[in-house]
């Protein structure tokens, strides 16, 4: 995890959906007014009758993608994370609760739209969507992830939710396929402890876990790439296998990632320490993506001394 | 040709579904079932085959009016009418408000009021897209106008000239505290919608002559969306309700139930 580019998996957004959805004529795409920092303006010039513009308009948006599924076609509502999990959360809930079969493809998760400020910060969109029954809530870290992640959620008769990074990603490939409901190990040098990473904070995390392998800390890099359904039996095993266990989300610490892997381990009589990287109870600011994340939290020193502080 | 009569007939059964529903579960919104089961089951008598693949579909966004839908699903052969006494209990079909999962033919899962029209304009966009010869109907409560989502999906379905949508707005004039318009005032609501780029009808939504001519028109209308203002009476057909804003949610006494069944059966010899 050491030598790769970086690349922005929004830019395939547009691509992977044209790709799908010229096979299959079941997929609709709809959009509020943000196409073009999508990408999914792709879709509306290759396939424009099945390109759905909403206008400024995310809580219709979400209600019209159910419309569209229970008419038998696959909808993929994609817009920035803050729009599709809190502006329209009761139409997703309402979907949810439905089971009807809408795909979002969420960006800008997170602090991934720095300079816009504390308004366009998904910080709690995980929170928000994980709580909601039938929902399956995927976080890919790389473009070929994505790409699995958009299949999946075709093939899969239900509401999903895919985070999709704005900031950079580390352009890497893992050999094993992703799942619905699992995770996997990207590193393993040992049982200090374990590093888990959701998909748009990939590559703090892997800087983190170069610099504590410098320091002589043999641990394990963990994908976890299914928020929901969690891959339970996995981390129950890593959570009696090593020390201590970090996880690391552009999020809140509350609610997110961190959130749902407590849940799980919490119910073991035995389990390993746990600490949390991500952004505390406070709302960020405006700044380049990159500064904004090391300062709320997303930083190389913050996740060596939360493994040094589980492992001790 | 259409019985007008026959519809009249199959309209006062519905509403002492309706009525026994309610009184049974202790619970439910007689009113706005009452006011806009003339037009539903116009709706689902006219134009909605469930032999049908490819049919008409009716999106019940004022979800609470939901005696409404399951009468005029029972009458259709859908609802058994032994679980209508099931509504609103443990372990029922019947919920609350309507439930796609439990009953597909309830076409939108809805209760939260104002999502009902952008489902609809969704199941529009697909039709419209794959040329099909049917309709898709919402049905909005006049207070359920107050969401904002209601005028982000009239833009839209007017946008898209959704000519296979007919929505109907059930003005029975109440909502849950009193008189709508003076909750927040709705006028005037035709020239709205004639703002908004849809062909307006207003009618009395109570005479199910004037429900089946307002349809017919919908059906001839091409390049936009039609609106129904169906002008009702909150509680219509059941003496003590009409027009009384305490009957937009609750349950009857023995005393009550045999007093609007009354009512019912009176108004059925009179439309024989």
């Amino acid at each position: 995890m050491s030598n790769y580019e970086m690349i922005e998996m929004r830019k395939k957004i547009g691509d992977i959906l044209c790709e799908f959805g010229e096979k299959d004529q079941r997929i609709y795409v709809l959009d509020s007014d943000l196409a073009k920092s999508t990408t999914s303006a792709k879709f509306r010039d290759t396939f424009p009758d099945r390109f759905v513009e909403t206008g400024i308009a995310e809580a219709s948006a979400m209600s019209i993608a159910t419309g569209i599924a229970s008419e038998g076609q696959i909808p993929f509502y994609v817009n920035f994370a803050i729009f599709v999990s809190g502006t329209a959360w009761t139409q997703l809930r309402q979907a949810a609760y439905a089971n009807a079969n809408v795909k979002m493809i969420v960006t800008h998760p997170g602090m991934d739209n720095g300079p816009d400020g504390a308004t366009h910060h998904a910080n709690e969109d995980i929170a928000l969507v994980r709580s909601l029954p039938n929902v399956k809530v995927l976080v890919p870290s790389n473009i070929k992830e994505l790409k699995q992640a958009i299949k999946m959620a075709i093939e899969y008769d239900g509401p999903v939710y895919i985070r999709c990074a704005r900031d950079v990603v580390p352009d890497v490939e893992f050999e094993t396929e992703a799942q619905i409901g699992k995770s996997t190990i990207v590193e393993d040098l040992g049982n200090d402890f374990a590093l888990i990473y959701e998909g748009t904070a990939a590559a703090i995390a892997y800087e983190g876990f170069e610099v504590l392998k410098e320091k002589g800390y043999k641990g394990k890099l963990i994908n976890i790439f299914s928020i929901k359904p969690m891959d339970t039996d996995f981390i129950n095993n890593i959570a009696s296998t090593v020390k201590g266990i970090v996880t690391v989300e552009n999020h809140s610490i509350i609610g997110g990632l961190g959130g749902a892997i407590a849940e799980v381990i919490a119910q073991k009589p035995q389990h390993a320490k746990l600490a949390y990287v991500g952004v505390p109870d406070v709302f960020t600011e405006s700044g380049k993506a990159s500064d904004v994340k090391a300062k709320y939290g997303l930083n190389v020193n913050n996740i060596v001394e939360k493994v040094e502080s589980v492992i001790k | 040709m259409i019985d007008i009569k026959q519809l009249e007939l199959i309209a006062n059964e519905n509403r002492k579904k309706i009525v026994q529903m309610i009184y049974k579960a202790k619970a439910g919104h007689p009113g706005g079932s009452l006011s806009v089961i003339d037009m539903l089951t116009a709706i689902y008598e006219m134009d909605v085959d469930f032999n049908s693949q490819k049919r008409s579909k009716v999106v019940l966004s004022k979800g609470h009016a939901v005696p409404a839908q399951y009468a005029a699903l029972c009458s259709k052969g859908i609802i058994l009418e032994e679980e209508l006494g099931t509504f609103r209990q443990v372990n029922s079909r019947l919920q609350g408000h309507p439930y796609t999962v439990d009953i597909p033919e309830t076409d939108a899962t809805t209760g939260l009021l104002g999502q009902g029209l952008s489902i609809a304009v969704g199941m529009a966009i697909v039709k419209k897209h794959d040329n099909e010869n049917n309709h898709v109907y919402a049905i909005l409560g006049d207070g359920e106008t107050q969401e904002g989502q209601i005028w982000e999906s009239l833009l839209q379905a007017a946008h898209y000239k959704l000519d296979n949508l007919i929505v109907v707005i059930d003005y029975n004039k109440l909502s849950s505290s009193g008189p709508v318009n003076e909750v927040i005032n709705l006028d005037p609501l035709s020239e709205k919608l004639k703002a908004f780029n849809f062909h307006t009808i207003e009618i009395n939504g109570n005479n199910m002559n004037e429900v089946v001519d307002a349809l017919n028109e919908a059906y001839t209308v091409k390049g936009m969306p039609t609106a129904i203002i169906s002008n009702t009476i909150k509680g219509k057909g059941v003496s003590f309700m009409e027009n009384n804003p305490k009957w937009h949610s609750g349950a009857l006494t023995d005393e009550e139930y045999n007093i609007a069944m009354q009512d019912l059966n009176r108004a059925k010899e009179e439309i024989q």
